[in-house]
């Protein structure tokens, strides 16, 4: 598996050279350290200063300061007042929030699986071609991904429009032109369709990656039983690669999750909160200038990241201790 | 005809439907920007202009504000990708293969970054701006992303994987650790530096919510994205221009996959980690 390769084998090289298990923890780690006279601690903290510090300014302060803005109320006109987590009960009980959780749900569930089935099937379409075919593919498949996700939000509004190819296209099957953007039921899939774009090509090519690892021998047998592609493709490749649909699944639903800058430009969050995503929801009250609306968002913010990170680390954990049998 | 050859036509096939399926919102967008205003949304639908004319690319590149956005977003882009790969580069280099004090916790507190979502501290990284007096200057657009646990995680398993035995050899020569870093360790470090460093201008290139918020449309520093943003709301909706427009914002990362093509499979590597 290409993804984990490189962990893999500097924890292989880490165990390699690790003396007898008889010996404790403690000693272990003493042994496998150079000793004293060989630490290069000047060196080596002028080399991580620059990252440590700028690291520590610009998000491990700003994400403990957050914490600690979550427990007070803020007022223009006099000092900030303790309230303890009544914010988060707050969000926690504000229908809106969940209102846009259950919207955040929705899209990832249209993005993430789509994306998965698309990448699978091009995955294995495009190793079965020559180097050449395989190169523009990959190549091709690639370009979405690095388009500001602010052009492809004006580019899909265009197609959306109401003389735009999006109706052109649905016209040749006989369907009547759609206000896209504009009707609460295709608001969302119609966002999706753009963030599916976005994503599709990169998954492709961590899934090629995967699928080169397999051995070549695995499908040879097989088709020597006479196995057919979806045979081959339901009893190798999908157990085969695992790891690596968990992998795209838990940062596929992270990242589908926490989208708001496709709805932002497309829809700002309408028609009616249709497309309002969680992390949308947090930056317009964090734009509201209403009272208390700052000390809302970022608590909002703060409970999200909780829950999707704890979410992924539970999943995680999972695909690490399967790793073993997995081989 | 044979069944190998009816395969060849069929994969060729296939491959063309994946070519356009992937292509045909890009290649739709520089269309739109070669159609005059009443053609661009004109029923009934047309794929191509009536006739291929540049006015709206020549139009929107003699928009100074367009072209001053268009080249500050570039310089911004260059400065940033170079300082954020010397500043990663070297926590990197000193991870993988330097010993010292409190190692274990320094490595917790850089990798840590990693899993903390942009939208959980934007509010507070604009407080902090804020009050360092950041605000409507370019560093603010600059420094504080500079810093990336992801990055400097991928270099150094990648200098974890080099051999020793150059290092060792520098050493008893009586070669220091920042020689050893600028002379062996960086002339071997195109490929990864190649793949942090697209990451980096992409990141910089692609940027809209951060400069919309510190920066936003104060004269003089409005980022590509946000002007592009801005332009609907401001100008109403010329999509033609609007799309040449983009069109033009999107070329530079596009071109720059054509020009580094075969480092993509090291980047899905860097990608993949993430």
């Amino acid at each position: 598996m290409t993804i984990t390769r490189t962990t893999d084998s500097a924890t292989a090289a880490s165990s390699a050279a690790a003396p007898p298990a008889t010996l404790s923890r403690k000693q272990r780690r003493a042994l496998s350290k150079p000793p004293k006279h060989l630490r290069s601690n000047g060196i080596a903290y002028a080399m991580i200063a620059p990252l440590v510090i700028l690291l520590g300014i610009f998000v491990i302060w700003p994400l403990i300061y957050a914490f600690y803005l979550s427990t007070y109320k803020t007022y223009y006109n006099k000092p900030a007042e303790f309230v303890g987590l009544q914010f988060y009960k707050f969000v926690l009980t504000d229908p809106d929030f969940w209102a846009s959780l259950w919207v955040g749900l929705k899209y990832s569930l249209m993005v993430v699986p789509t994306v998965l089935v698309l990448a699978l099937l091009l995955s294995t379409f495009i190793k079965t071609l020559g180097k050449k075919g395989a190169a523009i593919l990959k190549t091709t498949v690639y370009l979405p991904t690095v388009v500001s996700v602010v052009v492809v939000a004006l580019l899909f509004v265009f197609i959306y429009q109401d003389t735009g190819f999006a109706n052109w296209f649905v016209g040749l099957f006989g369907i009547d032109p759609q206000a896209w953007l504009n009707t609460d039921a295709s608001a969302l899939p119609s966002v999706s369709v753009a963030g599916i774009w976005m994503g599709f090509g990169i998954s492709t090519l961590i899934l090629l990656a995967g699928l080169l690892d397999i051995p070549e021998s695995y499908y040879e047998s097989a088709a020597l039983e006479g196995a057919n592609w979806f045979q081959r493709t339901w009893y190798i490749t999908i157990p085969l690669l695992k790891n690596v649909f968990l992998y795209l699944l838990v940062t596929g639903f992270t990242l589908a999750m926490q989208e708001y800058l496709l709805p932002l430009i497309m829809t700002n969050g309408g028609p009616v909160g249709a497309t309002t995503t969680p992390n949308l929801f947090i930056f317009n009250q964090f734009r509201d200038n209403s009272a208390f609306s700052f000390t809302y968002s970022l608590t909002a913010a703060l409970i999200l990241f909780i829950v999707i990170g704890a979410v992924s680390i539970v999943i995680f954990k999972a695909i690490k201790s399967d790793k073993a049998v997995d081989g | 005809m044979s069944s190998r050859t009816v395969m060849k036509v069929l994969k060729a096939l296939v491959g063309l439907v994946i070519f356009c399926a992937a292509m045909f919102p890009l290649a739709w967008m520089a269309i739109a920007g070669f159609k005059g205003k009443e053609e661009v949304l004109r029923s009934p639908f047309q794929f191509f202009p009536d006739m291929w004319n540049w006015d709206n690319y020549r139009a929107i590149l003699n928009d100074p504000a367009y072209l001053h956005a268009l080249w500050l977003t570039f310089v911004g882009a260059l400065i940033f990708t170079v300082l954020s790969l010397f500043i990663n580069s070297l926590a990197a280099y000193a991870f993988a293969r330097l010993d010292f004090f409190g190692k274990g916790l320094w490595w917790v507190v850089c990798i840590m970054p990693m899993f903390v979502p942009g939208m959980a501290i934007l509010v507070t990284s604009f407080v902090v701006v804020a009050k360092l007096g950041m605000l409507n200057t370019l560093a603010v657009l600059i420094i504080p992303g500079l810093a990336s646990s992801g990055q400097m995680f991928f270099l150094r398993q990648f200098y974890l994987n080099m051999p020793m035995g150059m290092e060792e050899a520098a050493l008893i020569d009586g070669a220091n650790r920042w020689q050893i870093f600028t002379r062996i360790f960086l002339p071997q470090s195109k490929a990864p530096f190649v793949v942090m460093g697209f990451g980096s201008f992409l990141a910089y290139w692609n940027a809209y919510v951060w400069p919309l918020l510190t920066v936003g449309d104060s004269p003089g520093l409005t980022q590509i994205m946000v002007y592009l943003g801005n332009y609907r709301a401001e100008r109403g909706t010329d999509w033609g221009l609007l799309m040449a427009g983009s069109t033009i914002a999107a070329l530079p990362t596009i071109l720059l996959v054509l020009i580094f093509q075969r480092y993509i499979t090291t980047g899905v590597r860097l990608a993949g980690m993430k």
